[in-house]
Order: structure tokens, then C-alpha cells, then sequence
């Protein structure tokens, strides 16, 4: 086999190639050349990024921050990427959105390196332009390809057959086994019923007459014996890396609403899930008996009003969706208003390198670190004693307080554990289902909701039975959790002095509710990372801050899908034959194990989650022990979960083996460290040619919905859908296999009564018209229509873009004439942002407020049960000692004397920056950051190198299969900026695939990049679960992988 | 554009060096004309008509970077010898992040090797009393630049307005500018490209740089490729009434950037603090770049 010529490259390759690819799409703009050749341009021409007509407004994602950008575009192509100044993101406060585009067309806002770096993705040499196949006769992992035209990979996908010469492959016209929408929705509310049955008798008397109702559909069930297993059509799975809204939206409708799937899954659980579920757990409501509609969210601190600032396990400066929107606010108050921040991290940030104090506490101690402060704060009365005794929304809104909590209310307690809370009832109130506070030294019954009766409560009652049955008040519970054990105890835990958790304490107490505690990471993906989240938002708990300008906020987003009332498009209902999907999902997710046919003894075979989603590192590992069922068919967007995932070599394993998972599809730009395990890999767009909802984060106190639209002509080939020209993409991909499949929600009246869905804009830009609609139903918060000279800038700036990708007529008829002008509104502006002066009240709270019951106990997290031990999970803060294997048992791993943890630069994005050189000039390779004297201690010295082994991965290689091994080797880099015993290494390098090495296209050699393939990458010797052994750890509460609780040894290479 | 063109020639070069000269000592309103004749636009003598762009209406507490634009403009209005480009770096709002640095690189297309912003990064002390300091270092734009004299063939010399400006058709690729320069402020380009090695050449390496308000493309060993490069200011930037890139590209607010002759400006305001602070004074060379420490 021959290498590469560049004159093959271009003749054949699958990848960019865009000599001729890409000039074909350039507009013939010679006149400027012609005259610039005369000398006559002002500078104004020459310089013609300045030019409104060259700019292009959308959002970047480089990383998941999502901040506006302005793309400015010289003869077709992307030059120069800076930030959007009507984004909140980047500029302070952001301009008004009515500001007229004319005006801003030299203003920009600051965007940081990787943003700036964008167009080294867009523009990368080896992006894919055609599909790819694995070579029949080659096994997964091998990278040897096939280009094949985009129709002939969907019929294989959609007919299956003997596709690799491995045997019959089921293709997804035989996986849609159950098809009938009105027979899935019957179904799915009987498994409901079977799921309410008390015992296994009952159970399997529900699955008889289950079986007797639906005999003739028997077929299309995974396993009659378990109906609630779901139909056949659930063995196809989606999972996915980075969706933001439009895509999401677009993959939830195939694969639920029309494929009828359950199982689409996002990777939650691999960044902060643990962080994101326990925001879910305090915010259930209490409604019809049932505590419910908890919100998958967090919170942050308000940075812009802050006088205060922990920043645990978090460093905005680098990362934490920080850099551009909350650094500028952080070092103008450190120096011009008096803010304090103090940073708990083993690292010294660059966050930390501007802090009052570091507290380099130990990784995994971070609840005995809250828990400390607690203790103090609540033993100094210094928590906000008017914002924690008010129980219910009445009181709160006496005091102006937008939120309440659970302070005062009673729990019950058995064997001295608090359980449930006591209800009226029970305290022989009430027969109402009331809960319980002491007031007056007297039990006194409420409804949280209550509008009219405030009532409040004594927080520390001397009273300790109701009607004879033991309580505590929430924050009682709290406080037994906090003094199990003393300051020392807990400064001994944290590794930390005593004085430095009083000195923290007492100023976290010292601003009101200017303060807070905001958190990330670093305090949610260990083993015990739902109650490290938990205690740290207990404390901010105690000053009352939420929804306080300085305090904590939450995110908030005009609505782009349509599910408010009076929106123009109601895009989810807007659907022909909408199924309902239903069944245990692949991570066995949103269901007690207890209730399921499944449920028989504990340990269950792997861990449940009831009270979390988006489970990342159990999707294939469970696929590869087929538990709860084997699946057929894996499609994988934008996601990586071997390089990113903790020991993500446990996944390959399972990937690798086509019995496993039969057929894996993969949606990538490039051949990555996962999709290089796929049969097929379609191209897909980068960020700068496709559509987008980007959202929100909760450091963003206006309400936006920043939009991500195709700024330059594709670099993929164009593919023909429903008789329609689309460049290779995601939506290619489903519209295609929707098509050959007759799947409906797509095609021709796909949305119904709102027309076809053929191309992504007939989706994407009734979306644009929800935003720009706003969500009162009346209409009265729509955004102005576009002028003659904005319609004017709008086409002349989009004069480059291909008919494929933007053609003023098809969209206009997508958006409806009606909405046109205002949709163009939005799209001139890059999105829909909130004004600044519109977003903080003159009483010093927020607008957008979170503004309900904030849950410091939970009676719903006590009520669940822990699936591997069959005991209750801890309703309130408590300190567990990490790590843990699944079934709760501490790791002892005492030979590996270093504990390995991972840190993000603000010049890497994890999985996917590589490919960006200017980026690599700044640090071509990574290195293994130790303290000095551990580097003493093991002599060791600035550059040398070692290889890195763990007790789960001895000698210290990642297993990419098919013989090939790579070791774990990286260079020292000796610090003082460490806790002595841990050692570091940032993301994002060390990579094997993306370019890092060679593979095979149609018998050419592309010739992998070495720059690509430098530093390391040591996620392969984080521990693996010792009863599961093919994941990673995690914590079982919340779901979180666990990234910072591996120990590991080093041996000099 | 090619590099055959009138504009891009050396001879233009050199001319154009010898009206600044000219104009620094006597006639600026008539060098002015002269230049701008050059360059195919018909100018007013006094006032250089530069059809500033129309700015967002004022707002109260509006960003600093907003204001600086607005200064900027303000400074445009004067002759080209009235103003004097200072640029001020708060070291205590510089985070680190290079933000800086790639800005300039995406805005001048800097190839591998040539870096006109680096931050340097230094840890202090010992654990666990340590501390990290970030400092962008830019060309100090001085008063007295040592690269200038040591130039054989005058391809770079102070403006009126201060930056010391490189005529890249002059430049030889002696290197004895950057051998002189004490704050490493020039490297030389030798002619790389960032998607060496790779399948295929990027688009990002092949789009033209504006420096000095002309589109320079690297290829075909044309210039600027073989010559000495160094940050300018972005003046090409400032001709449209745009900052540096440096400046709106930081994240920390932590660059200021101005006319140092505008007393109601924010980096005149600033460099009277007493905290101010320039690299190695003592060399005399007089820098206008400052640091708040």
C-alpha cells in the first residue's frame, strides 16, 4: 500500500480535499481584487472585515459556553471569529438588542482563545466530506474505509443484510417492530400498571393479562415475560456528546416520537450530572401527594453583583462556562469594588492565582469541607435566621423573599434517621395532606404553596416528638450531619487548617446575600458527588441568596420548541402519527428497580437510576452485558465516550465486538477516538454550517436564546433528501433514513398541519419564529420586524452561501410569511437577548427568578432506594468518604501512592481541539503537573518522563483493541501549585485518533499528524468498578462518572 | 493580491518611510496628502477623513472596551502627529488565558513561529504559599527602539503617532532588528504554515493579513514571509476606528488601550496612577506600553 500523493489526496479522499470542493462554492468576487490591484481602496475596502455586509452573527462552540459571535467572511470564507456585543456573554453589560446593526458592525466582544481558534476546526485538513464504511473483511477499530455514496449507506442502515460479511445484520426497517401509535400508547400506560403493583404475585398476574391483551403483538416485545422491557423498536439506541436545542429536538423526534425508541442519551453524567440531578432533587414540588417536575438544572452566583465568591471545584477564568461572561466581572470587582474570592481546588487555577485564599483541599472531602462551614455558621447563628424560617411561599413573600425552603419542617425520624416529614395527619392536625412546623413551641400545619397564611417556624424547637412520633426540624438534620464531627475533625478530612474554614465561614456570612458558593466539577464527579453538591448548596441555603442579585441564579430561555401557549409553532405536536415510546431504557433510568418485572434481589446486575438521566458511561457497557436487553443498532452524534469517559478502554471492549452492538452509526466531522469504531461514519457540519439552539446557562441572568446558524458554505458534499439539495449533515442522515423508511413526522405534511419537513430550515427556522414570537400568547413580547435596509443586510450578507444551505425563498416559506421579518430579526442579531437593565429589580433580586420551594431535605431522595444495597438514600447533606465501588465499599488501592486528577486549560475543549494549531502554539503538549516534593520524594525531575499505572490498569496502556496498545506516557512538570500526594493532567491532548493516526480511505494511506498525537492522556488509569469491570466509578445517587478519586503510581520511561 | 502590485512594492516602501520622516519634523498636514494619494484617496489635509463608523448610543456604565472605541475615534480626529498610541496592561485583571495572543495571531494570520502578544506565566513562591503572574508582553512601541537604528536598509522606523511600523518589501531578513529588540518583540517569519504536514492546506493559512492597511498574502515566499515581524498596534485596525486585537479580545478587561495626548482618556488617566509601572526602564528606551501592578 502505497502513501498518500497529494494529487491522490485530491482525487479521491473522503476528507476536506477542498482544493476544488470548496472554491466551486465561492461566490466570483474579483471586482475588490481588480481594484485593490489599482490602488484604489479606502482603507475601509481594504480592511473589509468592517464591512456589516461581511459579518455574520451566531454562536460559537468551541466549548459549551455558547457565547455570540461575529464571523467575519472575506470572499467566502471565515477569517476572523470575535464576540457579538449584543451577547451577554461577551460584552458588559451586553447592548441593547434594538441597537441597530449598522452601529455595531466595529464592535466586538471579547472572546477567548479556543473561540477565537474556531475556524482551525471548521477549516481542519482532515475533516470528512464523503461517507464512510468500514471495509468489509476488516474488523472495528482497524480503520480501514470505503467511501460510499450517502443513498447506498442508508439502504444498508434501513434494509440491514450481510453488510461486512459477517452474517445478517438487522437493519432498522426490522428493528420498527412496533409501529402502531395507538397500540405503543396502551402498552405503555399498562406497564405503568404493572410498575404500580405491590408484590411479584400481583406483578406477574399484570404481565398474564398483558401478555392475553396484546397476543398478537407479542413479536414486536423485546420479551413478553417483561413488557416493560419495551418493544424491539427500543434495542435502537442514540447517544449523544454535545446536542444543544434544534438537534436535540430533531433526534428526541426520530428516534421517540416517530421511531418510537426510548432510549436517546446524552452524556450529563460525564461533565457534572451528579450537580445536575441534585438540582433536580431540590427542586421537586409537592403537588397532588407526589413530589414531582424537578428541573434537570443548577445553580451559579450572580459574578456581575458578587462581593463574595467561593469557587469550589470550579475555575470560571478556564473553564465552568466562565471565561468570556464571568472573568471580566470577577477582575473588575477584585480590583475596583472589594470582592473576595477564595477557590477550593488541589490545583492553583488561574482562578485561584487571583484569590484572596486556595484551600488545596483533598479531592473527595468537599462535603467536609461545607459541612465544616456549616457547622460553624450555624453554631455562630450567622445564616439568614428570616429567610430559613419561613415555610411556605406567603412568609417568603413577606419578607420579599422570592424563594423559601424546608428548614423549619418537621421529619420524621425512625431509629433516630430522619425518613419522611411528618404530615398533619400524622400530628393529628388535619386529615389534609399538610406538613408540620413548631411554632410557638406548638405543632402548626401549612401547604407550602399557601398565598395567603404565611407561617414560619422555630428552627431549632426545644419540642423533639409530635403525637408521639420523634422529629427534627430539616435544618436539625442538617446540623447532626454538620456536628458529627468537629471543626478539626473536619479540617483533618479536608486536609485544610481549621483557621482557613472559620476565615472562609465568616466571610461567606459577612455580605448578606451578596455571597456565594458556586460550584462545579470538582465537587460533582467523585463517588459521592450528589451530597458534596448537596452540602455545598445547604450552605448557601443558610444566607438565603437564591434568586439575589450577587447570590444564586438560574438560567433562563425564550422557548424555541413551542410548548407555551399561543406560539406560533408547536413543533412537538406538530407531528402525523406520533408514537409513544415506552420501557426501562438501556441505563434503566426513571424507574425503581423495585417496581419492574426485573426486580429480584439486591445487588441488581448493574446500578438503577432512578433519580437521574443521561447516564453517559453505562450506555455501551451495559449494551456489552446486555442488561437490561441487548441492543441492535447504536447511532453516536458528536460524542466520544472512549476518550472522554474515565477508563473509556472499557467501552472498546464492547464496541469492538459487532455480536454486542450489530451495527454502530456515527455522526462526527472526522474519524474519532469512538467513531473509529463505527460501520458507518457519516460527515456532519461543524459549528459554522449548521443550525442551533444554544440555551442558556445559569451564570446568565438575562433571558436569551442565542441561535447558531450556517455562516459559510459546507466543507461536507451535498446529498439529495426528499428531492432536496442538503449538505451531508445530522438532519442528512435522519431525513434520509426517514425517507427510505417511511418514517413519519418527516417528508411531505411531515409537520402536519404546518407543512413538509424535507430540508432542516423547514424545522430550524420555526424554531427561530418561536424565539422571535417570545412566549406571552398574546404576542406582546415579539421582537420588531426586520427594515427594508435590515432585509437588505440580511441577504447581502448571506450572498456567499450556497442554494443548498440558504436560499431567501425557501426560508422565507419555511418561516411563514407572516413571521419572516422577525425571524430575520433574530437571525441578523445571532439569537434573542434580554436587556440588561430588564434582568435585576430595584429590591436587589433578580427577574428571572427560580421562585418556588427549594428542597434542603428530601423526602423523595430518602423514599428511593439505592438498587446495588437496597437501603435509602440519605434525604439531607452528608460527608461519605470516596471512593466507593458501586455497591458502597471503600477502595483502598494503598499501593498507588498518587491520587490522579484531571484539570481543563482554557486552550483545550476535552475530546475536540486538537485539530487547532494557533491553540498548540500555546502548549504543544501537556504534561503531569506534580508538587515539588513528590518529585523529590520519587526523584523525579522537570520533563522527564513516566508512565502512569493504576490498580485497575497495572501496566499502564490503553487497549484500542486489535492488538494495538498505547502506553500511558507523559512528561513530568514539576510545580508548587499542587497538593502534595496529588497529581494533574489537562484534557484534551494525547490523542490517537482525530488526525493522531493513519487510516485507510478507499486503499489510501492519510497520513496521521504527530503534533495531534502529543502529551497524555491518562483517563485509562482511572479505576474501573470492581464488580462491574467494564465502567468506570461513579456515583449511584447522581450519576456521576467519577474523575478525581483514581490513585495512581508513577515509574519513570 | 499579488505582490507585483504598486502598492506592495519596495520602492513605495522606502518612500513611504522617508514622508513619515518628513512629516514627523515639518509638514505633517502636507505628508498626510502625499500618503493618501498613494493610496488612492483623496484626503483632507487637516483632518484625516477616516468615515468613522457610527457607534451604539452611549449607555450608563457601558463597557470599557466601548469607551476606548469612542476615545479612539475622538483621537482620529486630530492630525496623525497630534496623537500618541499608548497601550496600559492591568496586571491584576490579566487572567492568563491568551486570549491576546491567539486574536492577534487570527487577526495578522501569524504563522508558526511568529508571536507578536505572548503572555508569560510565572509561578511564585512555595507550596502552598504560591502564586501565579501573567504578562502579556507586546512590542513596547518605543520612544527610543533600538531595532530601528540597527535597520541596514531603514525598513523600520517610529511614526508620528509612535508605533513603529516594519515595511515588509524593505525588510532583507537581516534579523539584527530582533537581535536588538531587549523585549524579544520580534520573530522572524520563516515562511511556515500551520497546516504543514497535514493533508492539505487550510483555508485559515491562505486568507490575507491587513497589516498596515494592505492585504498581504502569504505565499510563494512573497512577503512578509523571510521577513522580521512584530506587533503593530493593529494600525490597520485603528485607520477603521477599531481597537487592537488585543484589546477587544480580553476577556479580563485587563488591556487599555488610547491616545495618551487626550487627557479626558482613559489610559492618560491610567498611566498617571502611581502603580504604573514599564519593562526595563533603565534601558532607556521608553516604552508606551505601561503595567498596573
Amino acid at each position: 500500500m502505497k502513501a498518500l500523493s497529494r494529487r491522490d489526496f485530491l482525487k479521491t479522499s473522503a476528507l476536506v480535499g477542498c482544493g476544488g470542493a470548496l472554491a466551486s462554492h465561492l461566490p466570483k468576487v474579483f471586482e475588490t481584487l481588480a481594484r485593490a490591484e489599482q490602488g484604489q481602496l479606502t482603507p475601509q475596502e481594504i480592511y473589509a472585515l468592517a464591512q456589516p455586509e461581511n459579518q455574520l452573527y451566531s454562536v460559537c462552540l468551541q466549548c459549551n459556553t455558547g457565547c455570540g459571535i461575529k464571523v467575519k467572511i472575506l470572499d467566502g470564507i471565515a477569517v476572523k471569529i470575535d464576540g457579538n456585543p449584543l451577547s451577554p456573554w461577551t460584552m458588559h453589560p451586553h447592548l441593547p438588542y434594538q441597537t441597530s446593526m449598522f452601529s455595531i458592525a466595529n464592535v466586538e466582544g471579547a472572546l477567548c482563545p479556543k473561540g477565537q481558534s474556531g475556524l482551525q476546526t471548521v477549516y481542519d485538513p482532515y475533516r470528512l466530506r464523503k461517507v464512510l464504511k468500514r471495509k468489509p473483511g476488516t474488523k472495528r477499530g482497524e480503520n480501514q474505509w470505503v467511501t460510499v455514496p450517502f443513498e447506498q449507506a442508508v439502504m444498508e442502515i434501513v434494509e440491514g443484510g450481510n453488510l461486512f460479511g459477517e452474517g445478517h445484520v438487522a437493519g432498522l426497517k426490522e428493528l420498527w417492530a412496533l409501529r402502531d401509535p395507538s397500540i405503543a400508547q396502551a402498552m405503555a400506560e399498562d406497564v405503568k400498571a404493572i410498575w404500580t403493583q405491590k408484590t411479584n404475585e400481583e406483578k406477574r398476574a399484570a404481565v398474564t393479562r398483558f401478555q392475553e391483551k396484546y397476543q398478537t403483538y407479542l413479536d414486536a416485545l423485546i420479551d413478553p415475560d417483561h413488557p416493560d422491557l419495551g418493544p424491539k423498536n427500543n434495542q435502537v439506541v442514540f447517544l449523544w456528546g454535545r446536542a444543544k436545542g434544534g438537534r436535540e429536538h430533531l433526534i428526541r423526534r426520530f428516534v421517540e416520537d416517530s421511531f418510537g425508541s426510548v432510549n436517546t442519551h446524552g452524556h450529563t453524567t460525564v461533565c457534572q450530572g451528579s450537580l445536575y440531578f441534585t438540582g433536580k432533587a431540590m427542586s421537586e414540588q409537592y403537588k397532588d401527594g407526589q413530589w414531582s417536575g424537578g428541573k434537570k438544572f443548577y445553580w451559579q452566583a450572580d459574578t456581575e453583583h458578587s462581593r463574595f465568591l467561593i469557587f469550589v471545584g470550579a475555575s470560571p477564568f478556564e473553564a465552568n462556562y466562565g471565561p468570556p461572561v464571568r472573568t471580566p466581572h470577577i477582575t473588575e470587582n477584585i480590583v475596583e469594588n472589594g470582592l473576595k474570592i477564595a477557590v477550593v481546588d488541589p490545583r492553583l487555577s488561574k482562578t485561584a492565582a487571583k484569590a484572596w485564599k486556595w484551600l488545596p483541599a483533598k479531592p473527595g472531602s468537599e462535603a467536609a469541607l461545607a459541612l465544616a462551614m456549616i457547622r460553624w455558621i450555624i453554631e455562630n447563628r450567622r445564616y439568614d435566621t428570616k429567610y430559613l424560617r419561613n415555610a411556605n411561599r406567603a412568609a417568603a413573600t413577606a419578607d420579599g423573599e422570592p424563594t423559601w425552603c424546608n428548614a423549619t419542617w418537621l421529619v420524621k425520624l425512625e431509629n433516630g434517621q430522619p425518613t419522611t416529614f411528618l404530615r398533619a395527619s400524622e400530628a393529628g392536625l388535619s386529615e389534609q395532606d399538610r406538613f408540620v412546623v413548631i411554632d410557638g413551641g406548638a405543632p402548626r400545619d401549612f401547604d407550602p404553596y399557601d398565598l395567603e397564611a404565611p407561617v414560619e417556624g422555630e428552627l431549632f424547637p426545644t419540642v423533639d416528638s409530635v403525637n408521639g412520633i420523634p422529629v427534627k426540624t430539616a435544618i436539625q438534620v442538617l446540623y447532626d450531619s454538620a456536628r458529627s464531627h468537629t471543626l478539626e475533625e473536619w479540617a483533618q478530612i479536608c486536609g485544610v487548617k481549621t483557621r482557613d474554614i472559620i476565615d472562609l465561614a465568616h466571610q461567606f456570612t459577612s455580605h448578606g446575600k451578596r455571597a456565594a458558593a458556586d460550584i462545579h466539577r470538582g465537587v460533582s464527579q467523585h463517588t459521592n458527588g450528589f451530597y458534596n453538591v448537596l452540602a455545598w448548596y445547604a450552605l448557601n441555603l443558610l444566607i438565603g441568596n437564591f434568586d439575589w442579585a450577587g447570590g444564586l441564579i438560574k438560567k433562563t430561555e425564550y422557548d424555541a420548541i413551542g410548548d407555551g401557549d399561543g406560539k406560533p409553532f408547536p413543533l412537538k405536536k406538530l407531528h402525523p402519527k406520533k408514537t409513544t415510546a415506552f420501557g426501562i431504557s438501556i441505563i434503566r433510568h426513571g424507574v425503581h428497580y423495585e417496581q419492574t418485572t426485573l426486580f429480584g434481589d439486591y445487588p441488581a446486575k448493574r446500578p438503577w437510576f432512578p433519580l437521574s438521566s443521561d447516564v453517559y458511561q453505562e450506555v455501551i457497557p451495559s449494551a456489552g452485558d446486555a442488561y437490561p436487553y441487548p441492543i441492535k443498532a447504536l447511532f453516536l452524534y458528536m460524542g466520544t465516550p472512549v476518550y472522554s469517559l474515565p477508563a473509556g478502554q472499557t467501552n472498546i471492549e464492547v464496541l469492538a465486538d459487532p455480536k454486542k452492538i450489530p451495527l454502530i452509526v456515527a455522526s462526527d466531522i472526522i474519524v474519532g477516538e469512538t467513531s473509529m469504531y463505527a460501520d458507518y461514519i457519516f460527515p456532519d457540519l461543524t459549528y459554522l454550517e449548521r443550525w442551533e439552539f444554544h440555551g442558556s446557562h445559569p451564570n446568565i441572568a438575562p433571558k436569551v436564546q442565542p441561535v447558531r446558524q450556517p455562516v459559510i458554505a459546507p466543507v461536507p458534499e451535498t446529498v439529495r433528501v426528499f428531492g432536496k439539495e442538503v449538505p451531508l449533515s445530522l438532519e442528512a442522515l435522519l431525513l434520509g433514513i426517514a425517507e427510505k423508511l417511511g418514517l413519519p413526522g418527516f417528508g411531505p405534511a411531515g409537520l402536519g398541519d404546518a407543512g413538509d419537513f424535507t430540508r432542516p430550515e423547514d424545522f430550524y427556522l420555526k424554531m427561530v419564529a418561536n424565539v422571535a414570537y417570545g412566549d406571552r400568547a398574546d404576542g406582546s413580547d415579539a421582537v420588531p420586524e426586520a427594515d427594508d435596509r435590515e432585509m437588505e443586510l440580511f441577504l447581502k450578507s448571506r450572498r456567499h452561501l450556497p442554494a443548498s444551505v440558504f436560499d431567501a425563498d425557501t426560508w422565507q416559506r419555511a418561516a411563514t410569511a407572516k413571521f419572516w421579518r422577525r425571524v430575520v430579526y433574530v437571525l441578523n442579531r445571532g439569537g434573542r437577548f434580554q436587556d440588561h437593565k430588564e434582568c435585576y429589580r430595584a429590591d436587589g433580586t433578580v427577574a428571572n427568578r427560580y421562585g418556588t420551594l427549594v428542597n434542603l431535605y428530601q423526602e423523595k431522595t430518602y423514599k428511593t432506594k439505592n438498587s446495588m444495597t437496597g437501603a435509602h438514600f440519605a434525604g439531607y447533606p452528608v460527608y461519605l468518604p470516596a471512593p466507593t465501588d458501586v455497591l458502597g465499599r471503600p477502595l483502598e488501592d494503598s499501593e498507588f501512592d498518587l491520587h490522579l486528577v484531571t484539570y481543563r486549560v482554557i486552550h483545550q475543549t476535552k475530546s475536540r481541539t486538537i485539530s487547532n494549531y494557533w491553540l498548540l502554539g500555546i502548549e504543544p503538549e501537556n504534561g503531569i503537573l506534580i508538587n515539588k516534593r513528590d518529585a523529590d520524594r520519587l526523584g523525579l525531575r522537570d520533563g522527564d518522563t513516566v508512565r502512569v499505572l493504576s490498580a485497575s490498569n497495572p501496566e499502564g496502556f490503553w487497549d484500542l483493541g486489535n492488538g494495538h496498545r498505547i502506553p500511558l506516557l507523559g512528561r513530568i512538570k514539576v510545580v508548587q501549585g499542587l497538593r502534595p500526594g496529588v497529581i494533574a493532567f489537562s484534557l484534551g491532548y494525547g490523542h490517537w485518533a482525530y488526525g493522531a493516526s493513519d487510516v485507510v480511505i478507499d486503499g489510501q494511506v492519510v497520513p496521521k499528524d504527530r503534533r495531534r498525537a502529543k502529551g497524555i492522556h491518562a483517563n485509562a488509569a482511572m479505576r474501573v468498578d470492581p464488580v462491574l469491570r467494564n465502567t468506570c466509578l461513579q456515583d449511584v445517587t447522581g450519576g456521576s462518572v467519577s474523575f478525581y478519586d483514581s490513585t495512581v503510581r508513577l515509574v519513570k520511561a | 493580491m499579488s505582490n507585483g502590485n504598486l502598492e506592495n512594492s519596495g520602492a513605495v516602501g522606502g518612500m513611504r518611510e522617508e514622508l513619515w520622516r518628513l512629516a514627523r519634523a515639518f509638514f505633517s498636514g502636507l505628508a498626510l496628502v502625499l500618503l493618501s494619494a498613494q493610496r488612492g484617496q483623496a484626503q483632507d489635509p487637516e483632518l484625516e477623513k477616516l468615515d468613522l463608523p457610527e457607534l451604539p448610543p452611549p449607555q450608563p456604565n457601558e463597557d470599557v472596551l466601548l469607551r476606548m472605541m469612542r476615545e479612539l475615534q475622538r483621537a482620529l480626529q486630530k492630525p496623525v502627529e497630534q496623537r500618541r498610541w499608548v497601550m496600559v496592561i492591568d496586571l491584576r485583571k490579566c487572567v492568563g488565558c491568551h486570549a491576546c495572543t491567539i486574536a492577534c495571531i487570527a487577526e495578522n494570520k501569524l504563522p508558526p513561529g511568529v508571536v507578536y502578544r505572548p503572555v508569560i506565566t510565572e509561578e511564585l513562591g512555595e507550596f502552598p504559599n504560591v502564586s501565579m503572574r501573567f504578562i502579556p508582553r507586546p512590542c513596547m512601541q518605543c520612544d527610543d527602539p533600538p531595532c530601528v537604528p540597527v535597520c541596514p536598509v531603514k525598513a523600520t522606523w517610529v511614526r508620528p503617532d509612535g508605533v513603529i511600523e516594519m515595511d515588509y518589501n524593505a525588510c532583507i531578513g537581516c534579523r539584527y532588528c530582533i537581535t536588538a529588540c531587549p523585549y524579544n518583540a520580534r520573530t522572524a517569519d520563516f515562511g511556515l504554515y500551520h497546516s504543514d504536514h497535514t493533508p492539505q492546506r487550510a483555508a485559515y493559512d491562505e486568507a490575507p493579513s491587513f497589516e498596515y492597511g494592505r492585504r498581504w498574502k502569504r505565499e510563494g515566499g512573497n512577503s512578509p514571509i523571510g521577513n522580521a515581524r512584530k506587533c503593530h498596534f493593529c494600525v490597520h485596525r485603528l485607520e477603521v476606528g477599531e481597537l487592537p486585537a488585543c484589546t477587544t479580545s480580553c476577556i479580563g478587561r485587563a488591556t487599555f488601550f488610547g491616545d495618551a495626548n487626550d487627557p479626558e482618556s482613559l489610559v492618560a488617566e491610567l498611566i498617571s496612577k502611581p502603580n504604573v509601572m514599564r519593562l526595563k526602564e533603565e534601558l532607556g528606551t521608553k516604552p508606551k506600553v505601561y503595567y498596573l501592578v
